[in-house]
């Protein structure tokens, strides 16, 4: 209605919550009509002032993208002793290879195909397709496995991001998972680790977020390579099939003081920005 | 009689003490100085004071910024070895020893070669190095003469003047860690001259000594590697024991037998390690494999001496490299066989 203007009200809010009573009485926002601008005439009768439009809401692309700040995992010095000299020195190393080589953002979770030179195939060059299942490794000896299944067979081959002799690393599709080590795929029903090996890159755009693929996958039956119920694996995503004593044994093994460790925490936000804005400065020249 | 003697002196230290005086103070003496006579209280050898105990506090901070001090221009007075009197500068011949280098072990870190195959080097970073005494074939009663070399900076405070004397002669820093090394005469060096990362080139091959990582007392099992006894099958307390020590003929254990005790913390070498790269501007050599101790330990770097790499070894910067001479070297010193990242990938033809 041309009478009812949406109007917030944080003034009583805050004011409970705050427990004071403001003696100066706060602005309120002023009153927008949302009708159409046919209708005028308020209550009064007299013509209503001329509201203009609301403003565009205008999505900068770019500072969507330099806000959405991707720092490879391997670029994080582990906790330790060591000088920070020698992480600086690997960085530079690292980030010396990334001028020559694209080394793209991607997850566990994303299905990739990398080429490496090979003395004994045809081509002399070697294309493996396959979903990441675990990265590991720190500084240039960083690490990520592979895994697809050809022929019945499953394959997992584990690449060193920095090795010369990979000559091309493409994301076909980047997204995430619900876990960050999908080692129980292992134990999975083949479907869910099979993926085409002509398969044609997805493509993603630039501003949006990476999308978790929520999917919760079926195991093959018992036993398994780990007993991936219990809570120190803590994995979102399977379905578990098993009966309800199994899951509440299970929980025998959790250990709840652990996330209160005070000793375990290791705070890398101030870290990650630094050596975010060192890469980034080093890589753009 | 001895007994009553004992409860004689407590008795009569009980009653010593006045009824104005606290009872614990007396207990507390008697107590003491019965264990004085039963020879129980620790003697302290050293005594038991730090360096600023009797300073105040304004005379502390005031030494400190002295020495930082102090120690920078010790430093800068020492840039420029060629300019300050140099020792005779000789050519290098097949059978010169030359001096060696004391660094920090930073860590381990994988390289590439132009084939494809992967090593793993550890990086010795060379800090503050410093040449601090000649002692000559006589004054030694060795071979060869000595070159003591000092490396990594440490505070004066926690030294007697008499171990601080080396460094007030040589005009430099205090030196966390002195190593000796045994050179031939014509690769002596002038004490105060410091020594670089550069002293090495990639390509060649070096020893090097550091004190191992050590693992306190331990058993049998882990400092010899033995088998130890079976989990289960009816072994009685028995499962990392050494089990036989000696035969029944010997009728005795021989001298160095292998038992139980204090595992590491002592000197080894590492022989025949080949230099890939030399960083001139962090003076970092990158050494092939692993080098014994911790990571931030001191260790001694020297040219190898073993035969086999006699040919690898030629021609190397005598008596060491200098910095302000004329040789002007790139940041990165690299070996033929590395893979450098600046190049593209490794394709097979």
């Amino acid at each position: 209605m041309a009478a009812a203007c949406g109007r917030l009200l944080p003034r009583s809010a805050a004011a409970g919550l705050a427990g004071l009573t403001l003696t100066a009485a706060r602005p309120a926002l002023p009153g927008r009509c949302f009708s159409s601008s046919s209708c005028r005439i308020s209550s009064d009768g007299k013509p209503a002032k001329f509201q203009p439009p609301p403003k565009p809401v205008i999505i900068d692309r770019q500072k969507q993208r330099e806000e959405r700040r991707f720092l490879s995992p391997e670029f994080i010095p582990p906790r330790g002793r060591t000088d920070p000299l020698k992480f600086y020195i690997e960085r530079k190393d690292m980030i010396q290879r990334r001028k020559v080589f694209n080394i793209p953002e991607f997850y566990v979770g994303s299905v990739l195909a990398v080429t490496t030179a090979d003395p004994y195939a045809n081509e002399k060059a070697n294309r493996f397709v396959g979903i990441c299942i675990q990265r590991g490794g720190k500084g240039l000896g960083a690490t990520f496995v592979l895994r697809n299944v050809i022929e019945g067979q499953g394959v997992e081959i584990c690449y060193e991001l920095y090795s010369p002799r990979v000559q091309a690393i493409e994301v076909l599709k980047l997204e995430k998972r619900l876990d960050d080590n999908l080692m129980y795929l292992r134990d999975a029903l083949p479907e869910y680790s099979t993926f085409d090996v002509n398969m044609k890159p997805v493509s993603h755009l630039d501003h949006e977020e990476i999308p978790v693929n929520k999917l919760q996958v079926r195991m093959k039956p018992k036993p398994w390579s780990k007993r991936w119920e219990r809570p120190k694996y803590n994995i979102k995503g399977i379905k578990f099939e098993l009966p309800e004593k199994k899951m509440k044994e299970a929980q025998k093994w959790s250990q709840p003081w652990l996330e209160f460790d005070m000793l375990r925490e290791y705070d890398t936000s101030k870290i990650e920005e630094k050596i975010w804005k060192e890469v980034n400065e080093e890589l753009k020249k | 009689m001895a007994g009553w003697g004992l409860l004689g002196r407590l008795g009569g230290r009980l009653w010593a003490a006045a009824p104005g005086r606290p009872l614990w103070a007396a207990g507390a003496a008697a107590a003491s100085g019965d264990r004085r006579q039963l020879g129980f209280v620790v003697r302290h050898v050293n005594s038991t004071t730090w360096w600023h105990e009797h300073l105040s506090e304004e005379n502390v901070q005031f030494l400190k910024k002295i020495t930082a001090e102090e120690y920078k221009a010790q430093t800068a007075s020492k840039l420029c070895p060629l300019k300050d009197e140099p020792w005779p500068l000789n050519d290098w011949k097949p059978d010169s020893i030359r001096v060696g280098v004391v660094a920090v072990k930073l860590g381990m870190m994988p390289i590439w070669t132009k084939s494809g195959k992967k090593h793993a080097v550890t990086l010795l970073k060379v800090q503050d190095c410093h040449v601090l005494r000649y002692i000559s074939k006589e004054e030694s009663g060795g071979k060869t003469s000595k070159l003591l070399v000092g490396g990594k900076n440490a505070s004066p405070f926690f030294k007697s003047e008499s171990a601080m004397k080396i460094f007030k002669e040589a005009g430099v820093p205090r030196k966390q860690k002195v190593a000796t090394f045994n050179v031939t005469d014509d690769a002596i060096i002038k004490p105060g001259t410091p020594l670089y990362a550069a002293h090495f080139r990639p390509g060649q091959f070096v020893d090097v000594t550091a004190k191992t990582i050590g693992k306190g007392f331990q058993g049998v099992m882990k400092r010899w590697g033995f088998k130890g006894q079976p989990a289960s099958h009816g072994q009685t307390k028995t499962h990392r024991r050494p089990g036989a020590i000696s035969t029944n003929k010997a009728a005795k254990v021989y001298r160095g037998k292998k038992m139980p005790g204090k595992m590491g913390n002592i000197y080894r070498t590492s022989f025949g390690l080949k230099v890939w790269r030399i960083n001139t501007k962090h003076d970092i050599i990158y050494v092939n494999g692993s080098v014994p101790g911790h990571t931030n330990c001191l260790v001694k770097v020297r040219d190898s001496k073993l035969p086999t790499y006699k040919d690898c070894n030629k021609n190397p910067p005598f008596p060491t490299f200098f910095a302000d001479g004329d040789e002007k070297l790139p940041e990165d010193l690299y070996d033929k066989e590395i893979f450098q990242f600046t190049d593209p990938s490794v394709t097979y033809a």
